[in-house]
């Protein structure tokens, strides 16, 4: 493995983030492909051309201290996050920016998306290729300083105020009180506050979005009359238990779970179109809990070597537990139904 | 000319649709989700993760809980993903099967407690708006999905402990099974 050379992934075509400059060295050697479905292209890509060796991350799971790079396939929140929280550079083959739970972590200088084959290159005449993308990168981290200096000085005011606080503290007696009291709401109004702050935060990124997509999805649905022809297709399969259990047994099924999974964006369209059918009286209300769990037995089953890496789980655990996972999903995945049809008894 | 008129009413009506629906949404779940999440996100903030961690460490041991309480205890406080770091408490063998139960989680916690996947909630959303359209409690159908949910994470913790047991055996790793 000697041959390592320096490789420059810059964004696709309305991509974000990068570019960014690989190195791989005898430690960190491995490009892992977390795609599912075989090696991405693009991982092959960025490992032949800087002599590193590339891994399916669901078969052969590498630790995070070895790994290079990792290239995902996540247009969703929760995967595209998890790399950038470890450092680990993260290529993403899908077009996507920072948003969800992690966006904090997916910086200009450790994330990029949109990324073809064709936006991986040698950097052969580095001088010239790498010399100008630096600049645009130590533009960013600037810009990103200047971000961070001012959510510093924000946070110094307050912490200026308790410094002066500690000062009083001292003073035992009425003062003494009234200003433990102070500082109490005073810090519990700054818990308020930010907890609305994140609120909002999330609303606007995760949720709104989310409702416009499903909100035009519905629309569309009922007024062209598509709704009808979706119940006719559905309502036979998902009004009775047999058939619940049926799709519980699809949804769990190992070699189309993974793909079914990502970003429970499958299984929330299902779940509104059964949702629309109940609202519309052409599915029992009894079946709205054991639906609940037969249009989700994929859950989390793209994500599992990501999963298992944030548990600090070694490589061989995971190699065992991601095909445990997805063959314990075929009992539990319609078991599940059968579990929640019971408990539906009881509303 | 009136053929276009029909087509174009048509075409907004059509996105009138979706916007009535959109509606229902912003001013009949919106304002629930920001309060819940806030008082929340408030709770989570005030006792911390240090506390809640240490808490955690204790309880991984019994097997009941590994896959009830504790991936409850992790989903609330974490939220998705970052909940499943939580198994870094246990040892290896039984690290699969939290990591099925955690994640089979987010979403039955949804219903009572929304802020612990944002990201997902119309897996729960789309059938429970309709299962009040239809005249239902959504409150009670979130308890519900709840209860079942800890019910199916612990079945499933137990099948999938099992399960990666035997391949551990399998495999050759002994020496996983064994760690404490």
């Amino acid at each position: 493995m000697a041959n390592h050379k320096t490789v420059i992934v810059s964004k696709g075509k309305n991509g974000w983030g990068g570019p960014l400059e690989l190195t791989p060295t005898d430690e960190k050697k491995y490009v892992i492909s977390v795609t599912g479905g075989g090696i991405h292209p693009v991982a092959r890509e960025i490992a032949r051309l800087a002599g590193a060796e590339v891994v399916d991350s669901f078969k052969n799971p590498v630790a995070k201290e070895q790994t290079l790079v990792a290239v995902i396939d996540c247009g969703g929140t929760a995967r595209c996050g998890t790399y950038p929280r470890l450092r680990i550079p993260t290529v993403n083959v899908k077009v996507m920016s920072p948003s969800g739970p992690l966006a904090k972590f997916m910086t200009e200088d450790i994330f990029v998306s949109g990324v073809t084959v064709g936006d991986v290159e040698l950097a052969d005449s580095e001088t010239t290729v790498a010399a100008v993308p630096k600049t645009e990168v130590d533009e960013a981290e600037v810009k990103n300083a200047e971000k961070n200096k001012e959510t510093v000085a924000a946070a110094a005011e307050p912490v200026e105020d308790n410094s002066t606080n500690n000062e009083i503290e001292g003073n035992k007696g009425v003062m003494g009180i009234i200003d433990k009291i102070a500082k109490g709401a005073g810090s519990f109004m700054n818990i308020m506050y930010q907890a609305g702050r994140d609120t909002i935060d999330t609303i606007i990124k995760n949720i709104i979005p989310f409702m416009a997509f499903v909100a035009t999805l519905i629309g569309i649905i009922n007024y062209t009359g598509i709704g009808e022809i979706l119940a006719n297709v559905f309502v036979p399969l998902s009004n009775n238990i047999g058939g619940l259990i049926i799709l519980g047994v699809i949804t769990a099924l190992p070699f189309l779970s993974p793909l079914l999974a990502p970003g429970a964006v499958i299984g929330a369209i299902i779940g509104t179109l059964v949702g629309n059918e109940i609202a519309n009286g052409n599915i029992d209300m009894s079946i709205a809990l054991p639906a609940l769990f037969a249009i989700n037995a994929q859950v989390g089953t793209d994500f599992i070597p990501v999963g298992l890496t944030l548990g600090e789980a070694k490589p061989e655990t995971i190699s065992v537990g991601a095909p445990a996972i997805l063959f314990s999903r075929v009992i539990t995945g319609p078991l599940a139904v059968v579990i929640a049809y019971f408990m539906s008894f009881t509303l | 000319m009136d053929f276009m008129i029909a087509i174009a009413d048509g075409f907004i009506g059509m996105f009138q649709a979706g916007a009535e629906v959109f509606m229902g949404y912003m001013t009949g779940i919106i304002p629930l989700l920001v309060t819940l999440i806030t008082a929340v996100n408030a709770v989570t903030k005030m006792i911390g993760e240090e506390k809640i961690n240490r808490f955690l460490q204790k309880i991984t041991k019994y097997a009941l809980l590994r896959y009830t309480l504790v991936p409850l205890i992790a989903v609330f406080f974490f939220t998705n993903p970052m909940c499943y770091t939580v198994g870094r408490f246990m040892p290896e063998k039984y690290k699969p099967a939290f990591y099925d139960s955690a994640v089979s989680f987010v979403h039955p916690i949804t219903g009572l407690f929304p802020h612990a996947n944002s990201a997902e909630l119309f897996i729960w959303l789309g059938v429970a708006t309709g299962y009040a359209t239809a005249g239902g409690s959504q409150a009670q159908l979130g308890l519900m999905f709840l209860l079942t949910g800890l019910l199916v994470i612990l079945m499933r913790g137990l099948v999938t402990e099992r399960i990666s047991a035997y391949m551990f055996k399998k495999q050759g790793y002994e020496r996983i099974l064994n760690e404490k």
